[in-house]
């Protein structure tokens, strides 16, 4: 009789982590925490990395984790010096580096299954941290890989065997995975969602702008030019018409103030009514911002109405945001090619538009002065303006000469080579020069057409500096000083004009090969979709949704309504599934047959022990039942000769379908067979 | 028994409730910064939670489960019984153990393994050992199968009642010496004692005969079973005796009795068992060993002492 003392619970030994699954472990970890890696502060993966190495160099050296007392003091150590670092442990990077940190930590320390799953449980958090920041298709369907190999780990922990066999730990674990896909499909689109956020989290911190800022030197806007990064896109509503190449300025920061080098922004204030008379066909489109971190919202010429709840104009036409864009956001606007001012030009605003820094550009204002001379209308001096710069030898380039001290100076007169930039700037300085108001528009023209879905992508290499000034009895007029040197700049963009070897790398790779162009385009397609159908995901469509499924006035309980059908639905299915998986008794029909004899047997006391044969079987139910003993030997030896006979499972030809009919003979008999009474003996 | 629908009981573990509570976490973080991939995650472990939910159920299910009632034991040692567990379902069963709840907080789990897995189609033994304390007959009315399969998210149990008995004898101590053939008197010289010299014959087969004496040759050709007989002047059966053993208290006697059973069978002795009330005829063979420990087993414990 053996005997071995035990404790009550699952041994230690049981508990006790291996290698494998350290191992695992760690690489679950390290995936994670490589998609953030560049957020966190160095030292943190480099603690993670050694707290791992140690740990599995000490597993592999069937070591245990090393003693508490070094264990505490590393975490002290680890999680005052981040406390030092981030000053607040809220917030989702301070929290993330947190979480990483105790991942680490905890892997050095892991001793049993238990820390295991505390690890699992912080990889999961880390995943889900990093899509609340990120947007990408490719992040999702990375952090859910990652999610299936961490899921994997915890399936290799509680299994007791198939130690090395990691494939099918993996593909298990994949399969519950799908399954569980198409209900995590349900709840998203019909769990219920809320407007907004339900309290406000502290901002990330991180200010990194991008795109156009508030003010503009000499060059800044031809650094832009080479970026290929997409600024926004823009989609105009079906009925609504595309405006010509000449009207799609889309406006950003209008500058006012001028030192004579640089242009800067003045906080405008918001007006309710622009004052405008809107004329010309109306424009219904939405414009897909990427996050700038900057408060403006890039609309087209001129905005008339938009659905950004909080947005407000300025008093310059701007569309402002309360708050820096840091997540992309979609904004549905109508705009008008033509504006008519319904009230004349304040004083004060008169006065900032006609400034100019005294004592710079010297030559300008001298240049200003003998033009206004030969004309002292308006639209003559600004004609006039314009003929110089397409007369004389300007040139328009992404490279300008670096200018000096005075930069219009500069420009005009040394140099005459410059960017959109140049242009504006000295376009305004020789208006107001000569008293005419004229402010500097920053923002975007033209834009790449995708022909495959319909819409315009502006990248930041279409970012464009124009000019407004003011005529009385018509209000602000655009004018664009670049179209007079390179009009096709304004009809065709900058690709097709600049084939200086530093356009953006995009603009040379469609030069060159132009079916390239075009896959970027299908890429770029799918990317609006992915943003439009899934990331843009909210209640509105979630409305729509319904309403496609033929549901009358969709609201939140009509949803959760439809998320409880398809919960059932769904496990119902998995039931169904478990059901067929486990369905008892094979669909051999000899098998069936020889199970309903044992049934039949079995409910007059003769059950069948798991260890007797057939023939066995018969010899003990003759002896407890001789009355029954005939039949049933008769039964359990054809059942034998069917079974293990000559031609039996002999696989193919003629012998199965003799044997087909024999089965079926047989089966006949067991059913005719119908033994009554119970048990003689005993 | 095959393991019912309606049986399987399933809670969250500890590990499964602090997930509860983190995928909460994740589903309001997910709507407060309105990231819908954030969501897109919460409701992947979610819906997975679910799903491991119902494979933890499955894992318990349709399983069928015996016990192997009846087994031996010695006091102060274990009982081990023995659990089958058969697969029938084309899917394999993984990470089963099973308990035996002794009351008091006590558990008895599984020897070897922890953790047993079933192949598809398959069967798998476990043994557990029950530690016995007293002489006597312990019952056992159920053991625990559990799972925490797949993911450990879930524990899944069910009560299997099959009243487990073990017979307890006594433990075997004592330090009188084995009694010789020669000096248990009275029942002589019987011819009719079977012996091992000679071969004279074939009998019916009876539960506890040594396997060395088993006909396999007949067994072989399709008869029934039967045993090789013999006789001889094998050695005198020995009479275990309550009598014997006149100054000891009634357990040091049982215990005496008990060792001299396990001394005698070990050496292939023919011996007979005589205490009040109870009178077992020599022969010997792992039958008649248990016969003779039971007897000692359900000896009562304080009546004639």
């Amino acid at each position: 009789m053996s005997a071995q003392p035990q404790s009550g619970a699952p041994t230690a030994a049981a508990e006790r982590v291996t290698f494998d699954s350290l191992l695992w472990i760690s690489a679950c970890l390290a995936l994670t925490l490589i998609v953030g890696i560049v957020a966190l502060p160095v030292w943190i993966p480099l603690t993670v990395a050694a707290s791992a190495g140690i740990r599995l160099v000490r597993a592999s050296r069937g070591q245990d984790a090393p003693p508490r007392g070094i264990r505490l003091g590393i975490a002290a150590l680890a999680i005052g010096l981040l406390f030092l670092q981030f000053r607040t442990f809220n917030g989702l990077p301070a929290g993330t580096a947190l979480l990483s940190l105790i991942a680490g930590l905890k892997l050095l320390e892991t001793r049993t299954r238990r820390d295991i799953y505390v690890i699992t449980m912080i990889i999961y958090f880390l995943s889900l941290a990093a899509l609340l920041e990120g947007e990408s298709f490719w992040l999702l369907i990375y952090l859910i890989g990652v999610c299936w190999l961490t899921t994997s780990t915890l399936l290799r922990l509680t299994s007791s065997a198939r130690k090395s066999d990691w494939r099918g730990s993996v593909r298990h674990a994949g399969r519950i995975l799908a399954q569980a896909l198409p209900l995590a499909v349900a709840f998203w689109l019909f769990f219920p969602r809320f407007g907004g956020p339900l309290w406000q989290m502290p901002d990330n911190g991180s200010n990194a702008t991008s795109g156009l800022s508030d003010s503009m030197s000499p060059g800044d806007i031809s650094s832009l030019a080479m970026s290929d990064e997409i600024a926004f896109r823009v989609r105009f509503k079906p009925g609504s018409g595309t405006p010509p190449p000449q009207e799609r300025y889309w406006r950003g920061p209008v500058l006012h103030d001028f030192d004579g080098h640089s242009w800067r922004r003045t906080e405008a204030a918001a007006v309710l009514a622009p004052g405008l008379r809107f004329q010309g066909p109306a424009y219904r489109y939405t414009v897909s911002l990427e996050p700038s971190r900057h408060n403006w919202i890039f609309v087209l010429d001129w905005p008339s109405r938009w659905d950004a709840e909080r947005a407000y104009l300025t008093s310059d036409y701007m569309l402002m945001e309360p708050n820096p864009l840091t997540q992309p956001i979609d904004v549905t606007a109508t705009s008008y090619g033509h504006v008519q001012a319904a009230q004349p030009l304040g004083p004060g605003m008169r006065r900032r538009d006609t400034r100019l820094p005294a004592g710079r550009n010297p030559r300008s204002l001298q240049l200003a002065q003998e033009l206004r001379g030969a004309h002292p209308d308006d639209p003559g001096y600004i004609e006039a303006v314009l003929a110089k710069f397409h007369s004389e030898a300007f040139f328009y380039t992404l490279t300008p000469p670096r200018l000096a001290a005075d930069p219009v100076d500069g420009f005009l007169f040394d140099t005459k080579r410059g960017f959109c930039g140049h242009y504006a700037s000295a376009f305004a300085t020789l208006m107001r020069a000569a008293g005419i108001p004229a402010r500097v528009v920053t923002g975007y023209q033209g834009g790449t057409y995708n022909r495959f879905a319909d819409y315009w992508i502006l990248r930041q290499s279409d970012a464009h500096a124009w000019d407004e000034v003011w005529l009385e009895g018509r209000g602000w007029v655009r004018v664009d000083p670049t179209a007079a040197i390179a009009p096709e700049r304004v009809e065709h963009g900058l690709n097709d004009i600049v084939t200086a070897d530093n356009t953006a790398r995009f603009s040379r790779w469609q030069q060159r090969t132009p079916w390239l162009g075009d896959v970027w385009l299908r890429l770029d397609a799918l990317r609006l979709l992915w943003r439009e159908r899934i990331l843009r995901f909210d209640q509105s469509s979630q409305e729509r949704l319904l309403e496609l499924l033929h549901i009358p006035e969709p609201d939140g309980q009509k949803l959760a309504l439809v998320l409880a059908v398809c919960l059932i639905l769904g496990l119902t299915w998995l039931t169904w599934q478990v059901r067929r998986e486990l369905r008892i008794g094979p669909r051999d029909p000899l098998q069936r047959a020889y199970e309903r004899l044992c049934r039949r047997l079995k409910s007059v006391g003769c059950e069948r022990m798991p260890w007797e044969g057939p023939e066995a079987y018969a010899v003990r139910v003759s002896r407890l039942r001789p009355d029954l003993a005939a039949p049933v030997m008769e039964l359990c030896r054809e059942y034998s000769t069917l079974r293990y006979g000559a031609g039996a499972g002999a696989g193919a030809g003629a012998a199965v379908s003799v044997g087909a009919a024999d089965t079926g003979r047989f089966s006949a008999a067991v059913r005719r067979f119908r033994p009554r009474g119970s048990r003689a003996s005993s | 028994m095959i393991v019912n629908r309606r049986r399987i009981y399933i809670i969250p573990t500890r590990f499964g409730i602090a997930l509860a509570l983190l995928l909460v976490a994740m589903l309001i973080a997910g709507l407060n910064y309105n990231s819908n991939l954030g969501l897109a995650f919460g409701f992947l472990m979610v819906s997975l939670a679910l799903v491991a939910m119902h494979h933890c159920h499955r894992n318990l299910l349709n399983l069928s489960v015996d016990a192997i009632v009846e087994v031996d034991a010695f006091a102060g040692d274990y009982a081990s019984f023995e659990i089958l567990l058969r697969n029938q379902a084309a899917i394999d069963r993984c990470d089963l153990e099973i308990r035996m709840d002794l009351g008091g907080g006590r558990v008895a789990a599984a020897v070897h393994t922890a953790l047993m897995s079933v192949a598809a189609r398959g069967y798998q033994h476990g043994t557990v050992n029950v530690p016995v304390a007293g002489r006597g007959v312990t019952r056992l009315e159920r053991f625990e199968l559990r799972t925490r399969y797949p993911f450990g998210w879930f524990r899944a149990w069910t009560y299997v009642h099959s009243p487990l008995t073990a017979f307890v004898a006594p433990r075997p101590v004592g330090d009188r010496a084995l009694p010789s053939a020669s000096a248990a008197l009275g029942t002589a010289a019987q011819s009719e004692i079977r012996g091992d010299e000679d071969f004279a014959g074939l009998r019916a087969y009876e539960a506890g005969v040594p396997l060395k004496h088993m006909a396999w040759k007949v067994l072989a050709r399709g008869g029934e079973p039967a045993v090789r007989s013999y006789t001889g002047p094998a050695a005198e059966p020995e009479w275990l005796d309550w009598t014997a053993l006149h100054p000891l208290g009634a357990e040091a006697r049982l215990s005496q009795l008990c060792r001299w059973v396990l001394l005698s069978e070990a050496a292939q002795r023919t011996y007979g068992l005589r205490i009040p009330g109870t009178e077992i005829t020599p022969s010997r063979g792992a039958g008649h060993r248990s016969a003779c420990l039971r007897a000692l087993a359900l000896y009562p414990p304080e009546a004639s002492a």
